[in-house]
């Protein structure tokens, strides 16, 4: 029997997965989010999958999808196994407008913690028990999630000011066993000095 | 006097011929790459195309150094307020040249993250063409900068500087001086009726050693 569909049948049965039809490909179910922890846990761990690398996560919107019935968003995950080759899955979790909450990752593979804030960024969906959930690709003053088929695509946001990312570096250093001697502080820039559409 | 000082004569050409005599051949650009026209300005640079031989010898990563802002590759939004820091920390003469599609126009990157064209955040003296543009249209634009450098005048811009100086110095003192009046006034002021608040005293005190 195959790997895939071994493990499609796994899923199927103890997590309540189904095989998603429009996975041509490969070997891609759909898990309710309620029981995504268990089974990436059971995907990582177990000596009959071992898929220890989470190669990607990936935002959904499926707004525009003809003929698409269900929540409008979704979240994927891929998977691989780095000690037999060959080894692939693929997860899917619906999310739904109302509810855009998907649980974190990061306890299990250290990779989706990027991952995940450039989710968040693009799509807004939140990660729960995610570290540092900020925005990773788009600026700090941004006003909504570029990546939605309702956001217009050539709608430009300017930015007033580069991004203030002391703390956090002083945090990493602390958490290295440096001493902070001078805490920094943020100079405000002033009103007049933001860059607001055309300086010519 | 004055106006003939603002005209153009001898001494002052032969010293604007001088000035930009320097200034074109000693061009240091400092090198903005974001993308891949940065590679090709590094073949620039080098021995085959040699930008040293029309005395851009030094490339200064530095803009306190540098006379050309040489902005190559793709701003995006998140990157605009570094490059306008950048720009306004260079030293007086500077220029500015856009190399390539992206940071004239934005390029193929119509969308939300990237600047239409650098000219938005800082002035440009010089855009080039081409995704990435070739060493020979870099050295056409340097050729084009230094043309326009010659025909800078170093006096007139010295005399357009003194001249907006000089009116802020003029406004300064207008402001200063009227603060001045103002605060002597609310002074005369007060002593005034200080004054009065004494004299009324006084003349309480006489009246009620008088009963």
């Amino acid at each position: 029997m195959d790997f895939s569909e071994k493990i499609v049948s796994v899923l199927e049965e103890k997590f309540g997965g189904k095989r998603e039809p429009l996975a041509k490909w490969d070997a891609c179910v759909v898990i309710p989010k309620e029981y995504l922890h268990n089974a990436v846990e059971f995907l990582k761990n177990d000596s009959s999958t071992q898929l220890d690398m989470l190669l990607d996560e990936a935002g959904i919107d499926y707004l525009t999808y003809p003929n698409h019935e269900g929540p409008r968003f979704a979240v994927s995950y891929s998977f691989k196994s780095t000690k037999v080759a060959g080894r692939r899955v693929r997860l899917k979790v619906l999310v739904s407008e109302a509810d855009l909450k998907v649980p974190t990752l990061t306890d299990l593979y250290k990779s989706a913690d990027w991952l995940e804030r450039e989710v968040f960024d693009q799509f807004g969906i939140v990660f729960e028990g995610h570290p540092d959930l900020r925005r990773l690709l788009n600026h700090v003053e941004f006003v909504g999630n570029p990546l939605r088929k309702d956001y217009p695509a050539q709608k430009r946001q300017w930015l007033s000011t580069s991004d203030y990312l002391m703390p956090e570096l002083e945090k990493r250093l602390e958490s290295k066993g440096y001493k902070v001697i001078e805490r920094s502080e943020e100079i405000n820039p002033v009103d007049e000095e933001y860059l607001e559409g055309s300086r010519k | 006097m004055k106006n003939e000082a603002e005209k153009p004569n001898f001494i002052t050409s032969s010293l604007d011929f001088l000035v930009n005599w320097g200034r074109t051949n000693s061009l240091w650009p400092f090198p903005y790459g974001t993308a891949c026209c940065a590679i090709e300005f590094m073949s620039t640079e080098v021995g085959r195309y040699d930008l040293s031989r029309i005395g851009s010898e030094y490339v200064r990563f530095t803009p306190r150094q540098s006379d050309v802002l040489l902005v190559s590759g793709t701003i995006t939004y998140k990157q605009a307020p570094i490059l306008q820091r950048m720009y306004e920390q260079m030293a007086e003469p500077k220029w500015v040249i856009a190399m390539g599609a992206c940071a004239s126009s934005g390029g193929f990157y119509d969308c939300y993250c990237t600047v239409p064209g650098i000219d938005h955040i800082i002035p440009v003296d010089v855009y080039i063409g081409g995704c990435p543009s070739r060493p020979e249209a870099f050295f056409d634009a340097m050729f084009d900068l230094q043309n326009k450098i010659k025909d800078e005048s170093y006096m007139k811009q010295r005399a357009e500087r003194v001249k907006d100086q000089l009116e802020m110095i003029r406004a300064k003192t207008a402001e200063c001086k009227a603060e001045a009046k103002a605060l002597a006034a609310e002074k005369a002021a007060g002593a005034k009726e200080f004054l009065v608040e004494k004299e009324q005293k006084l003349i309480k005190k006489a009246q009620f050693w008088k009963e």
